[in-house]
């Protein structure tokens, strides 16, 4: 799927090691079979690619063909980048900004961007380099950016950040402060029950599509059967 | 219908962000929905769409064969469905309401992405050609066009989704108060909803330690310490941190 994106962008590299218009088209060519990984650490992959597509122009490494550690590495780097980026960076940066968000700041969206940018673009732009740098090589990789570390505390933030949005819920702004006929510290004992409740129906075989659209038939339920008047 | 095709522009330009171009997460509902809500006339519609469903689809990712849910699409076109009815100033029914709708829609995204990825799984021969060989000009040409037809896949929803939306909620106003009722009271559950999906994504446990420490120490923060609830959010972190740091993590 990611194929073709990585033979354009290898373009500018292959053409100038290139000038000969076949082995060009040759060299582009064996960078269309399949590739997939996670798309921020395919510049690891990229860098590496041009590393090693230089010392074959050059002579250095005739032997090995450089489009081989394209393949080799997909499989591992993105197991890597989607535990570090979908599974930790984004989940943390979207709870601390919905945290924020409920809280009344209007600015939580730009905090989004901020928490997830400064880390991806510092990245994406710097292992380009090291891709090159080490050839491809993922425990020098690994030794540079503890990205397993580092996603397991940002899975960890998130989860606590998660837990001060429910613990907080009597001070959210409108429109997500529900009108409650309780009050005081009881407010987020039920808020977080609610919580604990959805993601056991959840283990049981709910997504998300079927929990919204039975909490919309229960709150239709709650009110249409005087459970619920604000 | 003018704003109708701004939306949707916006959805088709937004979307892009996704998978085709940058992926700078401009195109995560808590970004899309305010952008589409400003270019509207109603940040606020937006915020409230784009936080309302930013932790539920956060966490849908596509691993394997799993098509996730085209959650821009969804944020775009309820902020539209809402800052168009709402005229400028859509309120908490409203905008429970263009949640629901663009939800019940959320299986159209996924036909839609499943057939993008059908077309995009040709493409690589398309490029090679009888002769095997790439050319620069085709290489570039397709890659370029991709971008072309991920547009028009998130303008095409956008243009389809809002005006059903907008013939939906034109139903909805006249239906009685109590169902306008029960779409406050459905909007004050999603961020909760969302909670519940992060939290069975990321942890093996309900009780998940980490959660509870958070919750604990906002709890005690609000409700005893009265500390604002913004200030709560990086303490409640910081619990987190020692328990990783100390603990058991």
């Amino acid at each position: 799927m990611q194929s073709l994106g990585f033979a354009f962008a290898l373009i500018p590299v292959l053409r100038r090691l290139y000038p000969d218009r076949a082995e060009f088209a040759s060299r582009l060519g064996s960078y269309m079979e399949y590739f997939n990984t996670q798309p921020y650490l395919a510049s690891f992959v990229l860098g590496a690619v041009a590393r090693r597509e230089e010392d074959r122009a050059t002579g250095r490494n005739i032997a090995e063909d450089p489009s081989v550690i394209k393949k080799t590495l997909m499989a591992p780097l993105g197991a890597l980048g989607d535990s570090f980026f979908w599974g930790g960076l984004k989940p943390l940066a979207a709870a601390v900004s919905v945290a924020a968000l409920l809280a009344g700041a209007w600015w939580a969206p730009l905090l989004f961007l901020a928490l997830y940018n400064v880390v991806h673009v510092g990245l994406r732009a710097g292992l380009v380099f090291t891709g090159y740098s080490t050839g491809g090589d993922v425990a020098a990789l690994l030794s540079r950016y503890n990205l397993t570390r580092m996603a397991r505390l940002f899975k960890v933030l998130s989860l606590s950040v998660i837990g001060c949005i429910a613990g907080t819920v009597a001070f959210w702004e409108p429109p997500f402060r529900p009108a409650l006929p309780i009050a005081g510290p009881a407010v987020p004992a039920v808020a977080i029950g609610v919580v604990l409740g959805m993601t056991a129906l959840l283990r049981i075989g709910g997504t998300p599509l079927k929990l919204m659209l039975g909490l919309a038939v229960l709150c239709l339920a709650l009110v249409l059967g005087g459970f619920w008047a604000p | 219908m003018g704003q109708v095709l701004i939306a949707a522009l916006a959805g088709g330009l937004i979307g892009l962000d996704r998978t085709a171009l940058g992926q700078f997460m401009v195109s995560q509902p808590i970004v899309a929905g305010p952008l589409t809500g400003w270019l509207l006339g109603d940040v606020s519609a937006g915020l409230a769409i784009g936080g309302a469903l930013e932790l539920i689809w956060v966490l849908d990712m596509p691993v394997g064969t799993f098509v996730p849910a085209d959650a821009t699409v969804t944020a775009v076109s309820a902020t539209a469905i809402a800052a168009i009815t709402g005229r400028g100033a859509a309120d908490v029914p409203l905008l429970g309401f263009s949640l629901l709708l663009t939800t019940i829609m959320v299986p159209v995204t996924m036909v839609a992405d499943h057939l993008m990825r059908m077309r995009n799984a040709q493409i690589p021969e398309l490029v090679l050609g009888g002769s095997g060989m790439p050319s620069e000009a085709r290489v570039t040409g397709w890659h370029l066009a991709g971008l072309i037809a991920f547009f028009l896949k998130s303008f095409m929803l956008c243009l389809g989704m809002i005006p059903a939306g907008l013939a939906a909620m034109a139903l909805f106003l006249s239906l009685p108060p109590a169902t306008h009722r029960a779409m406050t009271l459905f909007i004050a559950f999603l961020p909760l909803l969302g909670a519940a999906l992060v939290l069975r994504k990321q942890s093996m446990q309900v009780l998940d330690p980490y959660l509870l420490s958070g919750f604990f120490m906002a709890a005690l923060c609000v409700h005893v310490l009265q500390i604002p609830v913004l200030a709560a959010v990086p303490l409640a972190a910081g619990a987190g941190w020692l328990g990783v740091r100390f603990g058991r993590g």
